[in-house]
C-alpha cells in the first residue's frame, strides 16, 4: 500500500527531521508510528499524502510516486484525522461530515455544496456509527466538544470509504478514556471498510492495545519496528532516550 | 572631571538641550503653518464671539453671520407652489395629499414702449400649494441617494471579493499576482470618492451613474482590502483539513475560510454601505446626482429655506441609517 525508500526531509533550521526512512505498510494494516515529540511522526505522516514534499527519496502509494499530477487524484482515496480536529468551526456538524464527500463531486456541484442523495445517506450513517445524533449535526462544529469533534473527524475522513487513513495524533488533546474509545472507532471503521491505518501517537500504552505494527520513530529515524506483543521495556527505554519524556499512556 | 560628567549625563533625568531645540523648532514650525491656514484668525474672532456672548464686547463679525444665516433659513422650506396653469391635465377635483389650491396677485412693473413710463400690471393667477411638497420631493432625493449607495456597495461586494482571492495567501500562491492585486486594491483606495466622481461626471455627465461608479471603485479597494487580510489570518487548521483531501482553491475557500470570515465580510460591507450614504450625500456637489445636487442647486441660488431643510433631511437620514447599521452589525458578530 505505502512505500518509502529513503525518505529524508529538513527543516530551514531545524536540522534534519526525517533520515532516511524505509518503511513499507501492507494493505489493511493498523500501523501505529510511535515517538517522542519532535520525532518527525507529524511530518511521516504529511509526507505520505503530499501536503509537505521530501527532500530526497520516493513515496509509493499502491506503486504510484505522488506527483503535482497525481496528487489529487491520490489524495481522494485517503481520509486523514487531524490532532486539532481541524473542522471549520462555523460550519454545521453535518456540512463538516460531508466536506469528506466534496473531492468525489463535479467542481460545481461541490462548490453549491449539492451533495448527492447516497452521500447524504452515509453521512447520516457515519453519524451513528461515531456516536452523534440528529440533533448535534445541526449545531455549529464549534458548539462540540473536543472528543465530539473528534467523532465528526472520524466520520469525514471515512465518507469516501479511503484505501487509507492516516491519523496524526488523533487523541493526543483527549483524556485517556475517550482516547480509547476514539481509536476503536477509526480501528473498527477501518477494518469495515478495509482502509489500511497509519495512525501517530505518543502514548505506549494506546499503541500497544491497537496497533499491528508499531513503528519506532527517534530523531527522525525508525528505531523499532515490530509487533506490539514481541515489544519489551528495553526497547521502548531506547525509542524515549534522550527525549527527555516518560514512556508512559 | 570627565568622569563626574560621564557619570551625571547617565543618570540625568528630565529634557536635554537637544529637547529644547527640537521643542522650539517644532513651534516655530507650527507657529509658520498656523498663519498659513488662518489659525490666528479662527482664535481672534471666536475670541470676539465668546466675548460678545458673554456680553463684554459689543459686536462680533462671526454671531453677525450666523445669526443672518439662522434667519435666512428659519422658516425652512417644507411648501411648493406652481401655477395651475403650468400643470398639464390639471384637475381640481383630484388634488394631491396635503395641498389646496391659492388664488394669488403678482404685481410686476415694466416700461411701457410708447409713453416710457412705468406701468404696473397686476395678475392673479391660481396656483397650487402643496404643503409638503418640497420635502416630499426631498425625501425622493434622499431615497436616490440610498440607491446609489446600495448599488455601489453591491457592485463594490462582488468586485472585491474576487480581487481578494487573488490577493490572499491562502488562495493565491504566486506572490507576484497577490502583489499586483494589492497594489491595483491600494490605486482604487487612494483616489477619494469625491474626486473620483469629479472624473466620473466627465466620463457619464450629470447624474447618479458616476456617482454609483465613483463610491464603487473606491469601495472596491477599501473592501479589497479588509476582505484579503481576514481570509489570511482565517485559522489554517480547516485549511489544511481541505487540502489534506484533495481539495482546489476555490473548494478550499469555500469550506475553509468563507464560513469563518462571513460576519467580518458582512459587517465590512455594511460600513461601507454606511459611510457610501455619507459620501452619496456629497458627490452631489460635483453633479453625481443624490440629494447633493440639490443643494449645490439651491445654495448657489442663495435660497437657504431650501438648503436648511436639505440639511436637516441629510442629518437625520444619516443618523437613522448610522443606527440601522450599528444594530445590523451588532446582530452579526
Amino acid at each position: 500500500m505505502i512505500e518509502l525508500r529513503g525518505v529524508g526531509k529538513r527543516f530551514d533550521g531545524a536540522g534534519k527531521i526525517l533520515d532516511s526512512i524505509d518503511l513499507s505498510v501492507p494493505r489493511g494494516q493498523f500501523c501505529v508510528v510511535l515517538g517522542p515529540s519532535g520525532a518527525g511522526k507529524s511530518t511521516l505522516l504529511r509526507l505520505i499524502n503530499g501536503l509537505i514534499a521530501p527532500d530526497v527519496g520516493a513515496i509509493r502509494i499502491d506503486g504510484e510516486v505522488l506527483t503535482r499530477a497525481n496528487m489529487r487524484r491520490i489524495r481522494r482515496r485517503i481520509g486523514m484525522v487531524h490532532q486539532h480536529f481541524n473542522l471549520t468551526p462555523r460550519l454545521r456538524v453535518a456540512d463538516n461530515v460531508l466536506v469528506g464527500a466534496l473531492p468525489a463531486l463535479p467542481r460545481w456541484r461541490a462548490l453549491l455544496g449539492l451533495h448527492a442523495r447516497a452521500s447524504r445517506e452515509r453521512a447520516l450513517a457515519l453519524a451513528g456509527v461515531v456516536g452523534l445524533d440528529c440533533e448535534q449535526l445541526g449545531r455549529r462544529a464549534e458548539t462540540l466538544s473536543g472528543g465530539q469533534q473528534q467523532r465528526v473527524g472520524i466520520a469525514r475522513a471515512f465518507m469516501l470509504e479511503p484505501d487509507l487513513v492516516l491519523a496524526d495524533e488523533p487523541v493526543a488533546s483527549l483524556d485517556p478514556a475517550l482516547s480509547i474509545k476514539i481509536l476503536g472507532l477509526i480501528r473498527d471503521q477501518a477494518s469495515r471498510t478495509g482502509s489500511t491505518v497509519v495512525c501517530s501517537l505518543h502514548q505506549v500504552e494506546l499503541a500497544r492495545a491497537f496497533a499491528d505494527r508499531i513503528v519506532g520513530l527517534n530523531g527522525g529515524r525508525i528505531v523499532l519496528d515490530a509487533a506490539p506483543q514481541s515489544i519489551s521495556a528495553s526497547d521502548i527505554e531506547t525509542l524515549y532516550r534522550g527525549s527527555g519524556v516518560s514512556p508512559v499512556a | 572631571m570627565p568622569e563626574t560628567r560621564r557619570r551625571d549625563t547617565a543618570i540625568r533625568t528630565g529634557l536635554r538641550r537637544r529637547d529644547w531645540l527640537w521643542i522650539g523648532l517644532i513651534i516655530v514650525l507650527l507657529a509658520w503653518t498656523g498663519k498659513r491656514v488662518e489659525v490666528d484668525r479662527i482664535a481672534a474672532e471666536s475670541g470676539q464671539a465668546a466675548l460678545a456672548l458673554a456680553g463684554l464686547a459689543d459686536d462680533s463679525h462671526m454671531l453677525d453671520v450666523a445669526d443672518r444665516i439662522g434667519r435666512s433659513m428659519i422658516p425652512i422650506q417644507l411648501s411648493v407652489v406652481t401655477p395651475v396653469d403650468r400643470i398639464q391635465n390639471f384637475d381640481p377635483e383630484r388634488l394631491p395629499l396635503f395641498s389646496h389650491l391659492e388664488t394669488r396677485e403678482t404685481v410686476s412693473e415694466r416700461i411701457d414702449p410708447q409713453s416710457l413710463k412705468p406701468v404696473r400690471t397686476a395678475e392673479r393667477r391660481v396656483v397650487l400649494v402643496e404643503r409638503y411638497g418640497y420635502l416630499r420631493q426631498l425625501l425622493i432625493k434622499a431615497l436616490e441617494t440610498l440607491e446609489i449607495a446600495v448599488w455601489a456597495t453591491l457592485i463594490a461586494a462582488v468586485l472585491s471579493l474576487p480581487m481578494a482571492l487573488l490577493a490572499a495567501k491562502p488562495t493565491m500562491d504566486h506572490g507576484a499576482v497577490r502583489w499586483l492585486v494589492r497594489g491595483m486594491l491600494s490605486i482604487l483606495r487612494a483616489i477619494p470618492e469625491l474626486i473620483g466622481a469629479l472624473l466620473m461626471v466627465l466620463v457619464f455627465g450629470f447624474g447618479p451613474a458616476a456617482g454609483v461608479l465613483a463610491l464603487a471603485l473606491h469601495g472596491t479597494g477599501f473592501l479589497g482590502k479588509f476582505y484579503a487580510e481576514d481570509m489570511e489570518n482565517a485559522p489554517s487548521g480547516p485549511q489544511e483539513a481541505l487540502r489534506a483531501i484533495g481539495a482546489n482553491r476555490l473548494l478550499l475557500f469555500r469550506y475553509a475560510i468563507l464560513p469563518q470570515v462571513l460576519p467580518q465580510f458582512v459587517a465590512y460591507t455594511v460600513y461601507l454601505l454606511d459611510r457610501n450614504f455619507r459620501m452619496a450625500t456629497m458627490i452631489g456637489l460635483v453633479g453625481a446626482g443624490g440629494i447633493g445636487q440639490e443643494l449645490k442647486g439651491r445654495y448657489d441660488m442663495y435660497e437657504y429655506h431650501h438648503v436648511a431643510t436639505i440639511i436637516l433631511i441629510i442629518v437625520v437620514s444619516v443618523l437613522l441609517l448610522e443606527l440601522l447599521s450599528a444594530r445590523l452589525r451588532r446582530r452579526l458578530l
